[in-house]
């Protein structure tokens, strides 16, 4: 499954939120009743299943059938979300994503494959080490990452229709890609200040060079105007600065200093267990503000990312036509983080079986499990039903956490993006004509191949 | 359009403008009628009518022609389906040829990869690693297999260090390490776990399990192991190794990428991958084995007594199972060793009663 990626969400390739376009017959007829809403269709409880069974059918094919379920999700989305009531289409191909990834695959494992050799060899010859070779062999990937990204937003967009006509995104992969990396080094030399301008521009780059039809999108606003969406995340690091200054300056909690990180967990053990403190700390029940900071952190960087794209879309034009999204930061941080949880909390169950189960195959039963009830029964199995078992367990809890990440995030996402979207004027539809297919060979087979593929 | 019967209306997309436009259906025969409020009637055989798959929720099905690949028509109720009969027909699959020529080239691609170039590479280059960066390679990796042998997840498997048995280990490999080219910088380590087995790493380092010492019956059969692990260490193999799945980690990564699966399937191939090479080279170090116990005046036939207690604990793995075990098949290795020995050359232990106990000891503390 490749839901590990899905945390970039629908949004960022698919339809709608570049999405442009939309508008009733209505807006040609009568112009004074150009508001366009965006409805979204499809129920949990199909998507459910339709998750669940093309997973299954993905793990009987060895991963074959991922590209199918991909498809057939996708499919199922696109038809949900229905701007003036009529629904968007996708229609890539299956086939075309599998001859997408061996091509990428012909092309990559020379290049992977070489590469890695030729920079451990370089890493131990030179630096006696092998993390250099790591980090290298990984900053190596960092362009072809960009340019997979950008490849499979074309794609994407290239096979998205509403209304019968065609999306599409330019050519400019390669252009996308340094521009991606210089503005990360931007970024990054600036401390993070400039997130937003690296944000702003990138967007700008992708809405650009996108299309409905014949229409060209822009992208207006300028970049400052996305501090505003990064206003949680700069009061949580401004309450972390404010917390370590108090507690390792101002009113030490410890005031003899730490010694290593195991004397920490020492203390913290005897802490926790009410014991004698030797160390003398000064009320360390004070950091428990830490975790909630944390959290902060976490609800600003989700808020960031996508009050972010609500500003950008608010600022998204095409001839004649306008976007408005009343997206909620609050409440799409709650999907993520109670979406999440729910996945989570099976793959931590399932797991947690697992390694029971592994226990019981693999250590001794006579001594580990004499007192357990039910032990001596599990461990009476023969092994290789055991490892059978094990092996199933395994799948079906990738399985399941899979499922549940597009019913409980995925699917609420795209729900509250679509029905948060609107097109208060589409005057411009009428004007708008049909545009050549972007033939593509490779479709998103580079992006699938450094399994980047967005989750849907 | 005449005799037909009204089929309600739909909302129609002529696949060039995005306006929809408000259609009457008609139904005249086995021909579906369209006509939008401005514009021409459209022509749909009923035949050649196919509904949208995958489509979400109830309400509105989108048509499509299979002669016009941009056109639909968005209904919004269903009673008008049932009069197309080839509503979920599949189109004829179109461009398979270039779909396999591109799957064989990939299935190449990586055999010439994995097979061919990065072992060639990995061999040449192997050659080219100075000592220290072999030695800091090899130390690199013993840390992980000290840790992935352990099973409690705590702290690695323990390095026994009992000091009458390392000066045991320490006489033993003196005695072996004496030809023209001595290995430099040899370090030999018993590890405190129960299997029988030992392995070779980059930049000298040999290491032996206490199950090996266990079940060897006399000091020759682990002399016969260390000196086949000191033949891996001279010709260089264990780094062949290192840099071979460098490489082809990589590649397999790729190919597996995120399914769930993907973690047994390369661990599988990468096990494949990596027997099929030691075939070669622990025949090498059979070899070498050989010549080193001969010199150093130790039967070689220990090495095959070794071998013959190791098929009496595990059994033989002949056939598809030998290919899967980094070994090739136990009996002819046996049999080599064994035709080594030759009848007036004179053998002596190699290590004394006390020595040898003192070995066995190794991992007591």
């Amino acid at each position: 499954m490749n839901t590990t990626s899905a945390s970039t969400g629908p949004w960022q390739s698919p339809p709608q939120a570049d999405a442009t376009s939309p508008a009733v017959d209505a807006g040609a007829t009568a112009p004074n009743r150009s508001e366009m809403n965006v409805d979204f269709m499809g129920r949990r409880g199909a998507l459910f299943w339709l998750a669940l069974k093309t997973g299954v059918l993905t793990i009987l094919t060895l991963g074959f059938y991922r590209f199918w379920m991909k498809t057939r999700l996708r499919r199922w989305y696109w038809s949900s979300i229905r701007p003036g009531g009529h629904p968007m289409e996708y229609v890539g191909d299956p086939i075309e994503k599998l001859l997408g990834f061996f091509i990428a695959v012909v092309i990559l494992t020379f290049y992977i494959g070489i590469l890695n050799l030729i920079l451990m060899f370089v890493s131990f010859s030179v630096f006696n080490s092998s993390w250099l070779g790591y980090i290298a062999s990984f900053a190596g990937v960092i362009p072809l990452w960009f340019y997979a990204t950008y490849r499979a937003r074309r794609y994407v967009l290239g096979r998205t229709r509403w209304r019968g006509v065609r999306f599409g995104l330019e050519k400019g992969a390669w252009g996308y890609a340094w521009r991606a990396l210089v503005h990360w080094c931007v970024t990054i030399l600036s401390l993070g200040l400039l997130w937003p301008r690296m944000t702003f521009w990138l967007e700008k780059y992708r809405t650009d060079r996108t299309f409905f039809g014949s229409a060209r999108m822009v992208q207006d606003g300028h970049w400052p105007m996305l501090y505003r969406a990064a206003i949680p995340f700069i009061f949580s690091v401004i309450c972390l600065g404010a917390a370590a200054l108090w507690l390792l300056w101002l009113a030490p909690v410890f005031p003899e200093g730490v010694g290593s990180g195991e004397d920490m967990i020492g203390a913290a053990e005897a802490f926790l267990e009410d014991r004698y403190v030797d160390q003398q700390w000064r009320d360390p029940q004070r950091l428990a503000i830490l975790p909630l900071i944390l959290f902060g952190l976490l609800f600003g960087a989700i808020y960031y990312r996508w009050v972010s794209k609500r500003i950008l879309a608010n600022h998204k034009t095409a001839p004649g036509i306008r976007f408005a999204s009343t997206l909620s930061g609050v409440r799409v941080s709650f999907i993520y983080i109670f979406g999440n949880f729910i996945a989570y909390l099976i793959l931590v169950l399932g797991i947690g079986l697992m390694v029971m189960l592994a226990f019981v195959t693999f250590a001794d039963s006579s001594m580990f499990l004499a007192g357990v009830p039910g032990g001596s029964l599990l461990g009476g199995l023969p092994r290789w039903l055991s490892l059978l078992i094990l092996g199933l367990l395994y799948l079906s809890v990738f399985l399941m956490w899979g499922v549940l990440y597009q019913t409980f995030v995925t699917f609420p996402l795209m729900r509250h993006m679509a029905r948060t979207t609107s097109l208060p004027d589409m005057t411009g539809l009428s004007q708008i004509s049909q545009r050549a297919r972007d033939e593509f060979a490779e479709a998103e087979g580079f992006a699938e191949a450094l399994d980047l593929g967005a989750a849907i | 359009m005449s005799t037909g019967f009204d089929a309600g209306t739909a909302s129609f997309f002529d696949g060039d403008s995005p306006v929809a436009q408000d259609a009457r259906l008609l139904i005249d025969a086995d021909v579906l009628w369209i006509t939008p409020d401005t514009g021409a009637p459209v022509r749909w055989p009923l035949q050649d009518v196919r509904q949208l798959r995958d489509i979400a929720g109830r309400q509105g099905v989108s048509l499509r022609l299979t002669t016009d690949p941009l056109a639909r028509l968005f209904l919004t109720h269903k009673g008008v389906l049932r009069h197309f009969p080839h509503l979920n027909k599949r189109a004829a699959p179109q461009g398979r040829g270039r779909l396999l020529g591109w799957a064989l080239a990939a299935v190449a691609a990586v055999a010439l990869q994995i097979f061919v170039l990065i072992p060639l590479l990995a061999d040449n280059l192997a050659g080219f690693i100075p000592a220290q960066g072999e030695r800091a390679l090899g130390e690199a990796t013993f840390g992980h297999i000290r840790e992935a042998l352990d099973e409690t997840g705590l702290s690695p498997v323990e390095i026994c260090e009992n000091a009458d048995g390392v000066a045991a280990l320490t006489v033993l490999t003196e005695r072996l390490n004496v030809q023209d080219d001595p290995a430099k910088g040899l370090s030999v380590a018993v590890l405190d776990h129960p299997m029988v087995n030992a392995f070779a790493l980059p930049g000298g380092y040999v290491v032996l399990f206490r199950g090996l010492i266990e079940a060897a019956n006399g000091p020759d059969e682990v002399a016969a192991v260390l000196a086949h692990e000191i033949g891996h260490v001279v010709s260089r193999d264990p780094t062949r190794n290192a840099l071979r799945s460098a490489g082809s980690i990589g590649v397999l990564g790729l190919l597996f990428g995120d399914f769930a699966g993907g973690a047994a399937v390369l661990f599988l191939t990468e096990r494949l991958i990596s027997a099929q090479y030691s075939q070669a080279a622990e025949v090498g170090a059979d070899a070498f084995a050989h010549v080193t116990l001969e010199n150093a005046g130790i039967s070689p036939g220990a090495l095959g007594d070794m071998f013959e207690s190791m098929r009496k604990a595990h059994g033989d793995a002949d056939g598809l199972t030998a290919h899967f075990l980094s070994h090739p098949s136990l009996g002819s290795r046996i049999d080599a060793a064994r035709a080594v020995v030759s009848s007036q050359g004179t053998y002596t232990a190699s290590l004394d009663a006390a020595a040898w106990a003192d070995l066995q000891t190794i991992c007591d503390r």
